[in-house]
């Protein structure tokens, strides 16, 4: 692997354990793919092939993700529903990387997303030199998805404007695309599909039609149920990520993750875990992502500054910015700091204390 | 080689039931030995009988108190049910070789005792009382559902349910359903051997069921003719039964059984020792394809069900959306290995292509289509105890059948004669049916439900919401021990319920009870109770209620053919005590006075609607409470209120009593409290009375600053419940006193309080009212 880039896409990241996967394959494989669903199954939800251990990918939910891969299987195209960090993305890169082995077919949807990007542009210094032809096409991942038989990824489909996301509703019921510049029909290749990923709660997304809905198989990915599934996730993703970021701290102890995980939950629930007080919710998502990467952040600063190990300061530094951000929260991050974390005795004083310096 | 054939099943498998026909169509036996118990045979004629339609039930229950009771359902997919049927198609003996269900009486009463008597040691030791929830004896009995938890785990499924569907329901044949079955059931019996998990009982049953199979064979039929149908549980244990070996005696307890009608819902309900039931409805579509051989039926009626069922619940659901969800259920079932959708399959895929993903959105289409609203039948006067037959007789006679059934309806009485009517009978058949509902309802038969009435209709309709559930079926079993017919088990509760109250009002609602049921005797013997009891000392607010129930009977006596003549006496009796101690019960505090209005008023209206009482002793009395000053002055100001409504009191009389009771001498709290009570009754009259709203403005007007503050908190009080059209009356009164316009005033009055006003009103609730 090379250890120069960044983030590494996960069919490269995995490449031993989908190796392994696909050489001890004994199910049938649909057409297109490269190993059987149950294989893609192992892959995300982890266990063993032969002697290799697969890591789990995606911690809970099994059930989805089997019903996620039994739509793939089917040809319809699948749409990842769900708060901001429940693990669309995540889930979507994995799935293409086990199916495909290549997780870089994607669209990523925004506000300026246009058609074309969906279907295929032009090269226009050779469209005006030479006039249309296959070689001035610029094709979309869409577009390649289909003439592979793989699958492409539409990430944040509903930042899209509704017209460009309509344009996957010909693509999805016709199966095939049209060039009318070179009077030329593309039809899909048995294996193609494609995975959306869309968003409930964000500001500034774009309702999908209902037209578009129902080329969909939809699923929506809940937010962990328990704190203990919660902290599984937080403690799983911090090791993956500091192995590849070279972060020089040691690994946060399961007592730090736990108050982590209970101060996220606690404020996106609006009440405590024991359910015997209200809280205000802060306008934040507050999601399991973001307590991977305030984790990870506590673990630079640590690596960087300190001396290795996660000190409260760390943690509240992170917290600080991923609770606060508008005033208002401040108000309701203030009200959770003296009503609830102060009274919680002496093991939560410490991270009591930095929170409190950092908002005086 | 035993030589005896023995056919594991699930009790409710339709696979189980399809392929056992299939296996005794094979075999041929001259006997069939299926596991239910043994003294039950005597049902078989009447379950074989044509106007029979499952689900039912065998219902076992004691003949003493506390009743134990056990329930052995069937639905039309139970193996042993098919098994039933298939030995009187062919000619075949049937025998049942559990354990008699006296024995399992007995052994569920001495578990039950068991547990009561290890929570009182656990309470003796330590005295925080441990919380032991109700355990079910049932679902406890037989086996530990802890090996099903284990089976759970380890199945790719997750789930004992779908495993168990996956590999048994959806055998392709007979002999792999054979051989599976009687190795899940080794299987588990092995497990829970490991396990240390106790099976006493277990081993009971098997020693008894082994003798009945060793008997049949002494009885000279050849081995390899005989089918056993259990448990797959039990297959394993009852292979030795050649062994001899003693049967210990049975404990019994004395016991009767009887058929009843089940329903789906209430099968859906028992999960029971592992063989649950959780969809009967999509069971029964499961055994509809087995008898059409198209093995795919369920997945597709269950489809296109629940997404009937969404669309009658105005959420749309296409055609497109049912194939694509079909699609989905097979890819997923392939992926575990199945080439059929089991239930979790159909549901996750109906829920993400019909509910888009959320399963609320098609939760009710799938609860409907999975549970089902059916309900068995029973052609009349089968084996059911005599107070069944007795309810079901008159159910028929009342033309009440048709509400028996598992969706509510509404039945709307008339209890007036039918003067178009033909004969008497059927003049008089709503009363009658009122009678019988009444019953019930006494009887605590969840069969049927009064609903509050109108009260333009009170005296002579009734509404009741009927409902049938296997509930009410077995309360009405039960019932058997308190008499043989409705009626007499009514009789004997209202008797019951006289003997152990203490209070009078309780035994009143039983006189009530005996006159609404129609049952003369009953309610005589009631009111003799009542009468004994009218004699001791009763406090005001328990004579209050009685009178408001006696003179319901007597107001409503006459529409129920009612002879009340012996009511009417005690009535007197308790309305002169009430007049006599009225006065001195009016001393109290602010709290009680709440209740003691509430009885007045019960008087008040007992004695408006009954002519037989003098109305004299009543008035004087108000008139007593209303002008002596030492009572709770809220109750004063209602007596007086009760007496300017009955027109006894004149506009003099309640301006001087204004002035006196609000004159700047009293004390705010007690002027104030009075005119609540004065405005407890009757406001419009009130209102229209231009002169009391002068006397309190006079009064308001010559307060000071921290005297009108005190009036202020109680007067605020007093007015807090009017309406704001009852608050424009009283500004357009104010208006006139002050020569305002009176919109105006109503405007102040209505609107809601600012800020400012408000934080001097909170700041009043602080003020010391103590001089």
């Amino acid at each position: 692997m090379d250890n120069s880039i960044l983030r590494l896409p996960a069919e490269q990241l995995f490449e031993e354990e989908l190796n392994a996967l696909i050489k001890a394959e004994k199910d049938p494989i649909p057409e297109g793919w490269r190993m059987s669903p149950k294989s893609v199954k192992t892959y995300i939800c982890g266990g063993k092939v032969g002697k290799t251990v697969i890591t789990p990918k995606y911690i809970g939910h099994e059930r989805l993700v089997e019903i996620a891969i039994a739509t793939l299987v089917t040809d319809r195209a699948l749409l990842l529903i769900g708060e901001p960090g429940t693990a669309k993305s995540w889930l979507s890169e994995h799935l293409t990387a086990a199916i495909n082995g290549n997780s870089s077919r994607v669209i990523q949807g925004t506000a300026g997303t246009t058609e074309e990007q969906i279907r295929y542009s032009w090269n226009y210094a050779m469209l005006i030199a030479n006039g249309p032809s296959e070689q001035a096409m610029l094709k979309s991942p869409v577009f390649t998805a289909m003439e592979d038989g793989a699958i492409a990824r539409v990430e944040e489909i509903s930042r899209c404007a509704s017209e460009v996301q309509d344009t996957l509703i010909s693509l999805l019921s016709e199966k095939r695309i049209s060039v009318p510049e070179l009077s030329l029909e593309v039809p899909a290749k048995k294996g193609f599909s494609i995975i959306a990923t869309a968003n409930t709660r964000d500001k500034g997304v774009n309702d999908m039609s209902a037209a578009l809905k129902r080329r969909f198989n939809i699923v929506v990915l809940p937010a962990p149920e328990t704190l203990e599934e919660e902290m599984n996730i937080v403690k799983t993703r911090v090791e993956q990520l500091s192995e590849s970021l070279d972060l020089n701290a040691s690994l946060p102890k399961d007592k730090v993750i736990e108050k982590i995980c209970t101060i996220f939950r606690e404020l996106r629930g609006g009440e405590t875990l024991d359910k015997k007080q209200k809280l205000k919710a802060p306008a934040g998502v507050l999601s399991t992502a973001e307590a991977i990467s305030l984790l990870c952040n506590s673990m630079a600063l640590a690596g960087s500054f300190g001396n290795g190990d996660i000190s409260d300061d760390d943690i509240a530094a992170g917290l600080q910015g991923a609770v606060v951000k508008d005033d208002k929260d401040t108000v309701a991050w203030k009200e959770y700091l003296e009503n609830i974390m102060k009274k919680r005795g002496s093991e939560w004083s410490g991270l009591y204390r930095a929170c409190r310096e950092l908002n005086e | 080689m035993s030589g005896v054939n023995f056919f594991g099943i699930r009790h409710l498998s339709p696979a189980g039931a399809f392929y056992l026909r299939q296996y005794l169509d094979e075999i041929k036996p001259a006997l069939v030995i299926i596991e239910v118990p043994s003294d039950f045979e005597d049902a078989v004629s009447d379950i074989l009988r044509s106007e029979t339609a499952p689900p039912f039930a065998i219902l076992a229950y004691t003949q003493s108190v506390p009743i134990r009771t056990i329930l052995y359902p069937f639905a039309e997919y139970s193996p042993e049910y098919q098994a039933i049927k298939w030995c009187s198609e062919n000619g075949v003996s049937v025998q049942f070789m559990d354990l008699p269900s006296e024995t399992f009486l007995a052994l569920s009463d001495e578990r039950i005792r068991e547990a009561e008597r290890e929570i009182d040691e656990n309470n003796e030791q330590d005295d925080s009382p441990k919380e032991q929830d109700g355990q079910d004896p049932e679902t406890t009995a037989g086996q530990n559902p802890d090996v099903y938890e284990l089976i759970s785990e380890k199945s790719a499924d997750g789930s004992h349910e779908t495993f168990w569907e996956r590999t048994l329901e959806h055998c392709a044949n007979a002999e792999a359903y054979h051989e599976g079955a009687n190795l899940f059931g080794a299987n588990i019996r092995e497990l829970s051997e490991k396990n240390g998990i106790d099976e006493k009982e277990t081993a009971l049953r098997e020693i008894y069921m082994r003798s009945v199979i060793r008997n049949a064979v002494k009885s000279g039929i050849s081995p390899e003719k005989i089918v056993v149908v259990t448990g797959a549980y039990h297959v394993e244990g009852l292979k030795t039964w050649e062994t001899d070996e003693d049967v210990p005696t049975f404990p019994k307890l004395p016991s009767l059984h009887t058929l009843m009608p089940y329903s789906y819902y209430r099968l859906s309900t028992r999960s029971g020792y592992g063989a649950g039931n959780k969809a009967p409805a999509y069971y029964e579509l499961i055994w509809e394809g087995l008898n059409k051989g198209d093995r795919l039926f369920a997945a597709n009626a269950y489809l296109s069900k629940t997404a009937e069922k969404t669309r009658e619940n105005g959420n749309a659901a296409s055609s497109a959306q049912v194939i694509e969800a079909l699609r989905l259920a097979g890819a997923l079932a392939k992926m575990h290995g199945g080439n059929i959708p089991t239930l979790s399959d159909l549901r996750d895929a109906a829920t993400t292509c019909i509910g888009e993903g959320s399963f609320a959105a098609v939760s009710v289409a799938c609860a409907d289509t999975e549970i089902g609203t059916k309900i068995g039948k029973l052609p009349e006067g089968v084996s059911r105890t005599s107070i069944q037959d007795d309810f079901y007789r008159l159910m028929k006679e009342l033309r009440l059948e048709k509400y028996r059934s598992v969706t509510a309806q509404n039945l709307r009485l008339d209890l007036r004669e039918n003067i178009r009517a033909s004969s008497e009978k059927s003049a008089f058949l709503d009363l009658e049916r009122s009678y019988f509902l009444h019953k019930l309802r006494v009887l605590g038969i969840g069969f049927a439900v009064l609903l509050p009435s109108r009260q333009d209709s009170a005296t002579w309709a009734e509404e009741w919401q009927l409902c049938w559930t296997p509930e009410a079926e077995i309360v009405l079993v039960e019932s058997a021990l308190k008499g043989d017919t409705v009626e007499l088990a009514a009789a004997f509760q209202i008797k019951e319920t006289v003997e152990h109250s203490a209070d009078v009002s309780v035994i009143a609602q039983a006189v009530e009870d005996a006159f609404c049921c129609g049952m003369s005797k009953a309610a005589s013997y009631a009111v003799s109770a009542l009468q004994a009891a009218a004699a001791d000392n009763i406090p005001f607010n328990e004579i209050a209620k009685t009178m408001f129930r006696l003179s319901n009977i007597i107001s409503y006596g006459d529409i129920r053919k009612a002879d009340c003549s012996a009511v009417e006496p005690i009535l007197k009796q308790l309305y002169y005590r009430a007049c006599l101690i009225m006065s001195s019960s009016c001393v109290c505090n602010d709290d009680a006075s709440q209740e003691m209005s509430n009885a007045m008023n019960m008087i008040n209206s007992a004695e408006l609607a009954q002519d037989f009482l003098e109305t004299e002793k009543w008035i004087k009395a108000l008139r007593e409470v209303s002008s002596r000053d030492d009572l709770n002055t809220r109750l004063s100001g209602f007596a007086a209120a009760i007496l300017l409504e009955r027109n006894e009191m004149t506009n003099d009389e309640l301006k001087t009593e204004v002035s006196r009771r609000l004159s700047k001498g009293v004390p705010a709290d007690l002027g104030a409290g009075w005119f609540e009570g004065l405005m407890l009754k009757n406001r419009y009259g009130l209102i229209a009375r231009l002169s009391l709203w002068e006397s309190l403005d006079n009064y308001l007007g010559s307060l000071d600053d921290d005297e009108f503050k005190r009036a202020l908190v109680f007067l605020r009080r007093a007015f807090a419940d009017f309406s704001s059209g009852e608050k424009d009356s009283v500004a357009e009164n104010l208006g006139e006193i002050w020569g305002l316009n009176g919109a105006q005033v109503s405007e102040v009055l209505n609107s809601t309080l600012d800020a400012a006003s408000q934080e001097i009103i909170d700041g009043l609730s602080d003020f010391d009212f103590d001089i």
